[in-house]
């Protein structure tokens, strides 16, 4: 697999960067809540809370070390294996699962597909501020959807 | 030397007993892109881009599909692999 280069403007990075110290925390709870573990056996569903655990948390850290260490303008986010590129893909997707639930779970679904909130004065600044970065995580996301796998958008 | 008398009874006996199958179900969920639920079960369930795209397009249509079935262990395998990917999977016993 060729490196994959992912871009964004310095100030993009930077918010980013400041959200995700804030959020990545949590990412790891928010993804062991969701998950519907079989309880029947108490062994099991230890070992496997612990694994989602650890998953999550390591990809936080892959995450966030990715932004960090991202320099210049346009900052640039160098992936260069497969495996970190997925990774980075699965990090995406539990830092805007995290956002979802824990900053604007009550605004519904159809809103945010249009990001019409964006420009609803009415919402706290924060709650905008968290939809825009939620909307930028899923267009890094596509874009590395993209670059890793195109027929995949078909 | 003599050889014992004895004549050993075998039965045989056909076991019919089928091993219980789970199934893998994947519900729709409002976060993950479509593109992206394909990749995860190209690499999860190691299938086709076809058949990854025939099965996210059918969460996305009914709501929920059955995308693996098999031995318990397994299914448990990769419902945590898909977990991993933060898609909303599922075990559940085959009816």
């Amino acid at each position: 697999m060729p490196e994959i280069r992912l871009t964004m403007t310095a100030e993009a990075r930077g918010v980013l960067s400041d959200l995700l110290r804030l959020i990545a925390p949590a990412a790891a709870r928010v993804a062991v809540g969701r998950a519907h573990v079989p309880d029947e056996d108490e062994e099991l569903a230890g070992h496997w809370t612990g694994a989602l655990e650890s998953h999550a948390a390591e990809e936080a850290r892959l995450l966030a070390t990715a932004f960090a260490t991202a320099k210049g303008d346009p900052a640039v986010i160098l992936l260069r294996n497969e495996a970190q590129a997925l990774g980075f893909l699965r990090a995406i997707s539990s830092v805007r699962m995290a956002l979802r639930e824990l900053v604007f779970a009550d605004i519904p679904d159809s809103r945010l597909e249009t990001t019409e909130d964006l420009d609803d004065e009415s919402l706290p600044s924060e709650k905008r501020h968290a939809i825009a970065c939620y909307a930028c995580f899923g267009l890094l996301q596509q874009s590395l959807v993209a670059q890793l796998s195109p027929e995949s958008l078909d | 030397m003599a050889r014992p008398k004895i004549k050993p009874e075998v039965r045989t006996e056909a076991s019919t007993k089928a091993e219980k199958r789970w199934n893998v179900v994947v519900r729709n969920d409002p976060v993950n892109f479509m593109g992206y639920v394909v990749v995860a079960f190209v690499n999860v369930l190691r299938i086709s881009q076809d058949s990854a795209k025939r099965l996210m397009r059918l969460i996305h249509e009914e709501g929920r599909a059955t995308v693996w079935t098999g031995g318990r262990e397994r299914a448990e395998m990769l419902v945590l692999e898909l977990q991993q990917w933060h898609l909303d999977a599922r075990l559940e016993q085959d009816a």
